[in-house]
């Protein structure tokens, strides 16, 4: 194989899954923590791609196919609930929005 | 035939106490008062059949068991519900029966009109029941079941007045005290269970420890409930008190049957005392005491029935003198006499009281024998048998007593010397409460409160069993003239040998002895109360505060309770387990608020809880692996 | 030569890769973190052209870049400009070094658990032919092996879009009946 060895993907995949963690726990607001968790699912791809490439086999990229097929429905109902927040006119900031406490 | 009369004296009486509980206020008083009073005559009819049946056996087959089911079985130890009918328990029976049944159909007159007569006919009849079986049983675990229905009869009937806190709480007194008896009596129980597997009377006093600390500890158990029972120091406070019961309960439970007990269990069990004569000894001694210490409280006593009950607890400590030196039939027929003439007293005071609107303080009944003619007679009698004058009763079964005591060494002789001036004192508190009472002019209160019934001076169901009473005072201690003639020594003697014979010296000694300090008990107390020579003495306060020992028990068991209730209140039970309970709920109170700040509902802190989790479980993963 | 070549193509992808994914974590404005996800979706896809899987990563910019992006961007047009001033602000005091501290962790973690699990052959990768990761043999495998998949992955589309319809009729609703007491 041309290029890097598996391993770099794998390290630049945990870098990127990482960050994507840091930007769900710390940003308040619900679009960036969506965001975040896009980085997140996108690191994981990118490791089962470059898994797959290791064995030769094409199975991972199914799974991958899979995984951004269901991204994307995710997306669509996290973006569904953050307008009709928005058209309620409530403050787009994950700390308000704590009814659900114990 | 003996067995069936054994059954059918035991279960009529409890026949009658069932029918009458369960009728409930069906039938009238009078049917239910009747119906107490035939149950147990056929009690005492059953009884004499036995007793006949008895008379025709050879003196060695006189051992009359007869078993109807396994009471009780555990493990290797099997108790059945066996009636005994030997000599022993014959004479008990009679007597329980015979003075039984004359007191119960006395209660018929006294008890009328009373606020509810069937209660009290039915415990009485409950008490002649477990009397019975007290007497009849064939083992000593159903003598205890008898021993502990009796106290419950004692109780039940003792606090028959139930609007009167007094009546309540002397139950209670007579009750507790009872129980402490029937738990040491429970342990020598155990032992003996321990050291010969069986309670029969035909096997456990053959198999029972000879000697030793074993032999020691069960007697001092059977002592400890004989003592309980029978009002004997140092348990001898609840008698007294006992008479605020109706008169004719203090007349056949305290003073006839059920305080004789513990007599009846010495006698009895006299193998096990003879293995243990150390605590033989010591009934004597208790015995002695008590004799003493009654007879002076009874020298102050201002109610009537008070007096008679000390006198019952002087005559009892007599019983446990005989019974501690061995002289069972002596100790046996003391027993039958003083229920003659106990009863006696006792019923002849209730004509008085009956007659007087219920009034018991002899200053104010004094001199009503002027108003009652046959009741002061009868009174006479009673007391002449008392103090033991010839040809009464009292005098044939108390010396005798006194004369085994002088062959009994040193120990014996101390005890000849209180048992004469035991004699002394009989006959001084015994008239000085004959002379106040019957004798002299009447009080203003005794003329003026005096209600005769319909002209004579009680219902006729009193005044017959009275009379019988009085007769029997008279006659019944002719059964026995030792070293004359001695019917019911022989009677006893395959059960109960006499450890020691008096001569017949030792018997003149203490007859005359005996007797004459009672005259002369009797002398003084005329010269004080009757022909008014002397000025009374002040009472001496020790005897009118009973020795002191209500205080001193008070003092130790209540006071000492309440203090240690109180410091276990103060130290264990509020911090410890309180405080343990409270300590708990607070731990968790504490927990769940800490936790619940995890709770924040932030979006954000839940994301890194999870992150979080992730992060050690994989650790943990990696390091199971 | 080639080799060489690869491997500045790659470190170019890398580290736009993740100095985009470090943009979107950090930028206030929710716009200018959606566009640096473009881009870290576009290096992505180079990465994957990389590792011979040329319909993943056509998929990944139709898809990803060209359908949910584009609706990220709808909404955040929609919603008004809401830049948050400190946005790393609130929360318990904790919660930003928990938060590093459980990142670092879980990095570390990844790496190792990946190493100990395939790291002596992670080297050698296995030989592939020319028609590795090409349309039509993911075809053929969706439709044969993973048959399944294809469909549930079908039918969660289907929810998804079912779901956002209801989200954005409930909406309409509530406004309508809004704007009609408003006026009332």
């Amino acid at each position: 194989m041309l290029g890097p060895d598996i391993q770099w993907y794998v390290i630049l995949s945990a870098l990127l899954f990482s960050t994507g963690a840091l930007g769900v726990m710390l940003r308040r607001s619900p679009l960036i923590i969506l965001l975040s968790v896009e980085i997140m699912l996108n690191s994981a791809n990118l490791l089962l791609i470059a898994f797959s490439r290791l064995h030769g086999s094409e199975d991972g990229q199914i799974f991958a196919i899979s995984v951004m097929a269901v991204a994307a429905s995710e997306v669509v109902v996290g973006l569904g609930l953050i307008v009709a927040l928005g058209r309620r006119h409530v403050d787009l900031d994950v700390d308000r929005l704590r009814t659900l406490r114990g | 035939m003996v067995d069936t009369a054994s059954w059918v004296c035991l279960l009529l009486p409890l026949a009658a106490a069932l029918a009458i509980t369960l009728a409930g206020t069906r039938p009238s008083r009078r049917v239910t008062a009747y119906v107490s009073t035939v149950t147990t005559m056929g009690a005492f009819v059953a009884a004499v059949i036995a007793f006949i049946g008895l008379l025709g056996e050879s003196p060695d087959e006189r051992v009359n068991t007869t078993t109807s089911w396994t009471w009780l079985s555990a493990g290797p130890y099997h108790f059945g519900f066996t009636l005994l009918t030997d000599q022993l328990s014959i004479v008990m029976m009679l007597i329980v029966t015979g003075v039984g049944s004359l007191i119960v159909a006395y209660s018929v007159g006294y008890m009328d009109r009373e606020d509810e007569e069937r209660r009290y006919f039915a415990y009485m009849s409950l008490f002649v029941f477990s009397m019975l079986l007290l007497v009849q049983s064939g083992n000593l675990l159903l003598l205890l079941a008898g021993w502990g229905m009796v106290g419950l009869s004692s109780y039940l009937l003792i606090g028959y007045y139930q609007e009167r806190p007094s009546a309540i709480a002397a139950a209670k007194k007579a009750f507790v005290m009872n129980a402490f008896g029937d738990a040491t009596m429970a342990l020598a129980l155990f032992l003996l269970i321990q050291h010969t597997g069986q309670l029969d009377y035909a096997g456990v006093f053959a198999a029972a420890p000879q000697s030793g600390a074993v032999a020691n500890l069960i007697a001092l158990g059977l002592l400890g409930g004989a003592v309980a029972k029978s009002a004997q120091v140092p348990l001898q406070t609840w008698l007294p008190d006992a008479m605020e019961g109706p008169t004719p309960v203090s007349a056949l439970i305290h003073a006839a049957t059920m305080v004789t007990a513990g007599v009846y269990l010495i006698v009895r069990c006299h193998t096990l005392f003879e293995n243990a004569y150390v605590v033989q000894d010591l009934a004597a001694a208790l015995g002695a005491v008590t004799l003493l210490m009654a007879g002076l409280i009874a020298l102050v006593q201002t109610d009537i029935k008070r007096v008679i009950a000390y006198s019952t607890m002087s005559q009892i400590g007599y019983m446990f003198v005989g019974a501690g030196l061995g002289g069972y039939s002596n100790a046996m027929f003391h027993l039958m006499t003083h229920a003659f003439f106990k009863a006696l007293l006792f019923l002849a005071t209730g004509l008085a009281i009956h007659a007087v609107v219920g009034e018991q303080d002899i200053r104010k009944l004094a001199g009503v024998g002027k108003l009652m003619p046959f009741t002061k007679i009868v009174f006479l009698i009673g007391s002449l048998a008392l103090v033991g004058i010839p040809p009464f009763a009292g005098f044939f079964s108390k010396d005798p007593i006194l004369g085994e005591a002088l062959a009994r060494g040193w120990f014996g002789i101390t005890i000849f010397v209180v048992g004469v001036v035991g004699a002394f004192l009989t006959g001084l508190y015994a008239f000085r409460l004959y002379f106040i009472v019957f004798t002299g002019e009447p009080s203003a209160f005794a003329r003026e409160h005096h209600h005769a019934h319909h002209g004579k001076e009680g219902p006729f169901s009193m005044m017959w069993t009275v009379g019988t009473l009085a007769a029997l005072s008279c006659v019944g201690g002719l059964l026995q003239f030792t070293p004359f003639w001695d019917p019911l020594t022989h009677w006893l003697d395959p059960i109960d040998p006499a450890l020691a014979e008096a001569t017949g010296w030792e018997e003149l000694l203490a007859s005359l002895l005996a007797v004459g300090l009672g005259l002369a008990g009797m002398f003084v107390a005329w010269s004080i109360y009757a022909a008014k020579r002397r000025r009374a003495p002040k009472p001496v306060t020790l005897f009118e505060k009973k020795f002191y020992w209500d205080e001193v028990y008070d003092l130790v068991w209540y006071r000492g309770a309440e203090v240690v209730t109180r410091a276990l209140y103060a130290f264990v039970e509020r911090p410890l387990i309180a405080g343990s309970m409270s300590a708990v709920s607070q731990a968790f109170g504490l927990g769940s608020r800490e936790l619940s700040t995890a709770q924040n509902g932030l979006v954000r802190s839940y994301a890194l809880a999870l992150a979080s989790g992730i992060a050690v479980l994989t650790v943990v993963f990696l390091a199971a692996r | 030569m080639a080799n060489f070549l690869v491997w500045c193509v790659w470190f170019v992808a890398a580290f736009a890769c993740l100095v985009s994914a470090l943009a979107v974590v950090t930028f206030r404005n929710p716009f200018y973190s959606a566009l640096a996800l473009i881009g870290n979706l576009a290096s992505l896809a180079v990465l994957f052209l990389l590792l011979s899987g040329e319909f993943v990563a056509a998929g990944q910019v139709l898809v990803y870049g060209g359908a949910v992006m584009v609706m990220f961007l709808f909404v955040i047009a929609y919603l008004g400009d809401k830049s948050e001033d400190s946005p790393w602000s609130g929360g318990p005091s904790w919660q930003i070094v928990g938060a590093v501290l459980a990142g670092g962790a879980i990095l570390a973690e990844v790496i190792v658990v990946v190493g100990l699990a395939a790291g002596n052959f992670l080297s050698s990768p296995a030989p592939i032919t020319r028609s590795f990761g090409s349309p039509a043999s993911i075809g053929r495998l969706f439709l044969t092996d993973h048959l399944l998949a294809f469909e549930v992955t079908s039918i969660v589309l289907l929810v998804a879009a079912v779901g956002g319809v209801v989200l954005g009729s409930h909406a309409r609703v509530t406004e309508s009946s809004l704007e009609g007491d408003a006026r009332a």
